[in-house]
C-alpha cells in the first residue's frame, strides 16, 4: 500500500477574523479573504474554522550547498547554507525551474512532499556544520512562522537566518521577519506592474517596497533578474529595473540570472551570454556598483572588483568563494568600504 | 506516474563556454555507467524538460534533479 502525505495545518500568523467566520490573510499583498474551509491564493494558508493555518512550515528538503547559490556575493563568502524548503509560492512564475516544490496547490500535477518540521534538528545539523539558514527553492515568506521559530532556536548558536524570495510581502509581513533575518536575496523579475502580472500573477509596487522596507530594517538585500523573454530581456526593460535599483542604492549587489526554458515556457530559447554581457553593462551604466552573472561570463563575470581603484577583491570559483581580499569590509588598497556582512 | 527526487548536487556534463555554441539551448549530453547495481544515467541538458522526457521514455528509477536558489 502505498502512503501519500497530507499537509500538516498549523496555526498562522497575520490572520484576521472577519464576520461570517471569514478570515483575512495579511502575510502577502493578495491578502486573500478566506470563508471557512478555503485556501489562499498560495494554496498553503487556509481557513480552518473561523482560524488561520498554514502548511508551509513542512520543508521538503533540507539541503546543505553554498551561500553562493542562492546567490549571496556579499554575505559570509564560503559559507555553507542549510536550505529548507516546503511546498508552495504566491506566485505562478511559468519558467519556474522548482515548479514541482513551489507550484503545489496550484498546478493538479504537483504532488504534496513536505513533512512537519523539526527545528531543533535543523538548527542542531546547522550547528554542526556552522552553516546558515536559509530558506529557498519554493517560497520562504510563506514560511514565517517556521522562519521565527528556526531563528529562536538559531540565535544562541549565532546561525544568520538567509531567504532567496519573491519579496511579495505586506508591510506587516516584511515586519515580522526583519528582526530576524540575517540578509534576503530577492527577486526584480520585470519592469512594470503589467509585465510583472502577466509573469507572475501579482503586481511589481509591493516587491519593491519589501527592498525599501527590509533595507531600512537593516537585513542585508542583494536583487536578481532573470532575463525572462518578453518580460525582462529587452534593453529597456532592463534599464529600467536597473534604475528602480540605482534610485535605492547603487551599492546593492544585482544578479542576472539566465533564462531556462521550462514548466510553461518551453518554446523560447535560453538567455545568450552576449546579451547578460549587455545586461551587465546596462546595470553599470544606471549606476551599479556590484553586478554579476554566475556563470556565462565566466570568472570575470562572478569577481567582486572595488569600485574605486578597480582591483580584484573577491575571486569566485562556480558557487564557491576562492579567496577575499578585504580589510575590515574595505579594500585594502584604496580603502573603499565594500558593503555586505563579512 | 515518474518519481522525481530533489538531490544536494548532482555534476555539470555542460560548461558556460559552450552556451553560445547552442543559442537555440538544443544541447542534451549524457554519461551511461553501468556496474554490478545496474545502469546509472547522469544527464545535463540546456533544456531540462527535454531531457527529463528521454529519461522517462528510457523507465527505469526515478529520476533526481537539483532545484535552484
Amino acid at each position: 500500500m502505498t502512503v501519500i502525505p497530507l499537509p500538516l495545518w498549523q496555526p498562522a500568523l497575520l490572520g484576521t477574523a472577519l464576520p461570517d467566520g471569514r478570515v483575512r490573510c495579511e502575510l502577502c499583498p493578495h491578502e486573500c479573504v478566506l470563508a471557512p474551509g478555503e485556501s489562499g491564493r498560495c494554496a498553503v494558508r487556509r481557513n480552518d474554522g473561523g482560524v488561520l493555518r498554514t502548511a508551509a512550515g513542512s520543508p521538503a528538503v533540507a539541503h546543505l550547498d553554498a551561500i553562493e547559490r542562492k546567490p549571496f556575493y556579499h554575505a559570509w563568502p564560503g559559507r555553507k547554507v542549510l536550505t529548507v524548503a516546503g511546498p508552495g509560492c504566491s506566485f505562478r512564475c511559468n519558467y519556474c525551474l522548482n515548479y514541482r516544490l513551489s507550484q503545489f496547490g496550484r498546478d493538479p500535477a504537483v504532488p504534496w512532499t513536505g513533512s512537519a518540521a523539526e527545528p531543533a534538528a535543523i538548527v542542531a545539523r546547522a550547528d554542526r556544520e556552522r552553516a546558515a539558514i536559509g530558506l529557498s527553492y519554493s517560497e520562504p515568506s510563506l514560511a514565517v512562522e517556521l522562519t521565527l521559530e528556526l531563528a529562536d532556536r538559531a540565535a544562541p548558536h549565532d546561525l544568520p537566518i538567509l531567504w532567496k524570495s519573491n519579496g511579495f510581502l505586506t508591510a506587516a509581513g516584511a515586519d515580522l521577519v526583519a528582526p530576524v533575518l540575517a540578509a534576503v536575496n530577492i527577486d526584480v523579475k520585470a519592469a512594470t506592474d503589467a509585465a510583472h502580472r502577466r509573469l507572475t500573477g501579482a503586481p511589481l509596487g509591493p516587491v519593491l517596497d519589501t527592498v525599501r522596507r527590509l533595507r531600512a530594517a537593516g537585513v542585508w538585500v542583494e536583487i536578481s533578474t532573470p532575463l525572462i523573454p518578453g518580460i525582462s530581456d529587452r534593453e529597456s526593460d532592463l534599464r529600467a529595473i536597473a534604475g528602480r535599483l540605482a534610485e535605492i542604492d547603487q551599492t546593492m549587489p544585482w544578479h542576472l540570472l539566465r533564462f531556462t526554458p521550462e514548466y510553461r515556457m518551453l518554446r523560447q530559447d535560453p538567455t545568450a551570454p552576449e546579451s547578460l554581457r549587455r545586461a551587465r553593462e546596462i546595470g553599470r551604466e544606471a549606476g551599479l556598483r556590484f553586478v554579476y552573472v554566475e556563470r556565462a561570463l565566466g570568472p570575470e563575470g562572478r569577481n567582486t572588483r572595488c569600485p574605486g581603484c578597480d582591483r580584484e577583491l573577491i575571486a569566485r570559483g562556480l558557487w564557491e568563494t576562492l579567496s577575499v581580499t578585504l580589510a575590515g569590509g574595505a579594500c585594502p588598497h584604496c580603502r573603499a568600504s565594500i558593503p555586505g556582512r563579512w | 506516474m515518474h518519481e522525481n527526487i530533489f538531490v544536494e548536487s548532482l555534476p555539470d556534463l555542460i560548461s558556460a563556454e559552450e552556451y553560445a555554441d547552442h543559442p537555440d539551448g538544443r544541447l542534451i549530453r549524457l554519461r551511461i555507467d553501468c556496474d554490478d547495481d545496474g545502469v546509472r544515467i547522469l544527464g545535463d541538458a540546456l533544456r531540462p524538460a527535454e531531457l527529463e522526457a528521454l529519461l522517462r521514455e528510457l523507465g527505469g528509477g526515478p529520476t533526481e534533479q537539483m532545484l535552484c536558489g
